[in-house]
């Protein structure tokens, strides 16, 4: 998967980079509006993250060029400006997301991995299966070695969420707005209380461990072999 | 004409150009009274004079009595160097003439027929007379209508009248001036309190915004004026106190997770350690970096709240339902302190989705922090014709009424060693407020008893804060 980021804060884009890079992905950096334009139309890219300013060609300049082009990748804008009218406007040009700084970075590892699946296959698979956990989504059924476990209905979209991304580190703000729609930035501790919940029912009584912490970033469910 | 010239020199223009004007106007009338004082004596000496004429002309019994007339007239006429008059017959013949003026013998028999005791003005010998005209009937029959004209030089009455018309000029425009200095220095003097206005004012400074102009020591005319200068510092230093305190608050608040984060770091950095405590300082640094990463998108949405930037994008919402959503979302939370979540009632109201569910969400997680372990935090809901109530009760220790009227300001804290605990950054009930008052809505809070209870009114018909 190749990305291309345009961000003229030189530690930003730096970190960016190196951080998408170690995630596995394909990385070009721009630090201009003109040169990100010129990247954006000569090779292919699967999603483009966009700085809102920029020097040069704004964010929705290179918007606009990308998708007079034909090209219609997802792309998400990071900006200071919260002000609504930049919001509509983005979306109105054809953004798909957009992040406003200061923003952590499981949030955007988190929201890069969610606009990449966006235009990919849609897993109609209804089972999810990690070690030995299955979750079946038609009969609302959650199994750990053949045993049932019993789930309430947020502690079910909980782990089919986990399930769903296995392997990738969850930022607390996309399980509270996934899981229960809140869009805000709510008490974190809800988040813990829930998963180590969760993790009671599915964890504790069995081996290996599935559902971890990774500290200052979020959750993951991941089979450590 | 342009409204910058000065207030002063208005009002010195203005007495000027009053007092000439009553002066011109009142030495028109002195001219005109004095003219016709002139004109009245001239007719009555020239009356008396063709009086003298009728009677000795009717005295007359033959054509040989016209030298008796000349006689009689020149004796009459002497005492009067001014007076002239002419008598000529019909047939033309200058019966009489006194002095040397050439009266116009035409005008003469034509006006004395048509407007006999007229008096009018010739210009007769390069010197203005005023003169009248008649017929008069003689004694002798050969001769029994003559032509009469009487005239007096009028020339020291105009030469009078000229000095007259130049002192009054002079004096008016000496009065003109005499009285737009005089004006000037009462304008002067009236606005001694706007210029001792303007000094006060001189004074405001952004350091020094508490200043005010003194409304009881200026006249009733700047009183309301002096009195809306100063609302109007009043609402400047307020905005600027929030400025000033926001900036203020940030720094503090700031403060103490920067020393932290740097402190940890340099501490770590110091001597080498192991991979695990490295991961150990980063992971903790990246949650207090969060923590402050959000409390600076908080500050940033109550910054744009203060300044009325943030508009409710408002849909129909069910509150039992959103409340429902909440409930879900804290319930684990609350199990855990065995605190029971109870709603009652419904409402629908117009309100921004998003917004209004972190302003529940808030008050909802406040709550459950505050309330005792195994109690209840009840959620009432009330639609009523003007507005919905919605409010969050939960028992608990007792807030004192200090502490309550400024629960709602930004980083306050009841209990101030729980700052940078992991529950919240302080800024939770002034976001609510926030949220609320963009609604156009009210919120309160109130406890006593042990219990706690916050009141959300949301108006059904709204004017938004934009």
């Amino acid at each position: 998967m190749k990305i291309l980021i345009v961000e003229d804060e030189q530690k930003t884009g730096d970190y960016l980079k190196q951080g998408l890079t170690e995630a596995g992905f394909q990385v070009d950096l721009a630090r201009e509006g003109v040169d990100g334009l010129h990247f954006a139309l000569t090779e292919n890219y699967d999603l483009a993250i966009l700085d809102v300013m920029l020097p040069g060609i704004d964010g929705f300049g290179i918007l606009a060029g990308i998708r007079r082009a034909g090209k219609d990748m997802p792309i998400m804008f990071l900006t200071a400006r919260d002000a609504v009218d930049d919001r509509v406007k983005g979306l109105e040009l054809g953004a798909d997301d957009y992040l406003l700084k200061p923003f952590a970075f499981s949030e955007l590892l988190a929201r890069v991995r969610t606009l990449l699946r966006r235009g990919g296959k849609a897993p109609s698979d209804p089972f999810f299966r990690a070690a030995d956990l299955e979750l079946d989504l038609l009969r609302r059924r959650v199994t750990r070695a053949g045993q049932r476990i019993d789930l309430t209905a947020k502690e079910f979209a909980l782990l089919e969420l986990m399930l769903r991304r296995q392997g990738e580190v969850l930022p607390r703000s996309l399980i509270a707005s996934q899981v229960w729609d809140m869009n805000f930035d709510s008490d974190t501790n809800v988040i813990e209380v829930a998963v180590r919940r969760l993790r009671a029912k599915v964890d504790d009584a069995f081996s290996p461990k599935l559902i971890h912490t990774v500290r200052g970033m979020g959750y993951v469910l991941e089979c450590h072999d | 004409m342009s409204s910058k010239i000065s207030i002063t020199r208005r009002v010195t223009l203005l007495f000027a150009a009053a007092s000439s004007v009553v002066l011109l106007v009142l030495g028109f009338v002195v001219a005109t009274a004095v003219e016709h004082h002139f004109e009245h004596q001239d007719v009555e000496l020239l009356k008396s004079k063709v009086a003298l004429a009728r009677d000795t002309l009717a005295s007359l019994k033959s054509p040989g009595d016209l030298a008796l007339l000349v006689q009689l007239l020149e004796i009459s006429l002497a005492s009067d160097l001014d007076s002239q008059m002419l008598i000529v017959g019909f047939n033309k013949s200058v019966l009489f003439s006194n002095g040397d003026v050439h009266f116009p013998l035409v005008e003469v028999f034509d006006s004395a027929q048509k407007r006999p005791l007229q008096p009018m003005v010739w210009k007769m010998s390069n010197q203005n007379y005023r003169v009248i005209t008649m017929v008069l009937p003689t004694g002798i029959s050969s001769a029994s209508r003559v032509a009469v004209a009487v005239a007096t030089s009028i020339a020291h009455h105009e030469a009078f009248m000229r000095s007259f018309l130049y002192t009054l000029w002079l004096f008016v425009a000496g009065a003109a001036g005499l009285t737009g200095l005089l004006g000037w220095a009462a304008a002067r003097r009236g606005l001694a309190p706007l210029r001792a206005m303007r000094q006060q004012a001189q004074v405001v400074t952004a350091q020094q915004l508490s200043h005010r102009l003194a409304v009881d020591s200026v006249p009733i005319e700047l009183a309301e004026l002096a009195q809306s200068l100063n609302d109007m510092l009043a609402r400047l230093e307020e905005a600027f106190r929030r400025l000033s305190d926001f900036s203020c608050d940030i720094a503090h608040e700031l403060r103490t997770p920067v020393t932290n984060l740097m402190t940890q770091t340099q501490v770590v950095l110091s001597k080498p350690r192991d991979v695990e405590a490295y991961r150990d300082i980063l992971a903790s640094n990246a949650d207090e970096l969060e923590r402050m990463s959000r409390m600076i998108s908080d500050m940033l949405l109550l910054a744009k709240a203060e300044n009325g930037l943030v508009v409710p994008n408002r849909e129909t919402l069910h509150l039992a339902d959103e409340v429902r959503l909440l409930f879900d979302f804290y319930e684990a939370v609350a199990e855990e302190k065995g605190i029971q979540l109870a709603t009652e009632g419904d409402a629908t109201v117009g309100a921004d989705r998003l917004m209004l569910r972190r302003a529940l969400a808030n008050l909802l997680s406040n709550g459950i922090r505050h309330a005792d372990v195994n109690s209840t935090v009840q959620v009432r809901l009330d639609d009523a014709s003007e507005a919905v109530t919605i409010s969050v009760e939960n028992s608990g220790e007792t807030i004192a009424a200090e502490h309550l009227e400024r629960i709602f300001d930004r980083f306050f804290r009841v209990d101030p060693s729980r700052r940078h605990s992991s529950e919240g950054n302080g800024l939770g009930l002034a976001i609510t407020k926030s949220i609320v008052l963009a609604h156009g809505g009210t919120i309160d809070a109130a406890s006593s008893g042990l219990a706690t209870r916050f009141t959300i009114r949301i108006p059904h018909h709204h004017t938004d804060l934009t």
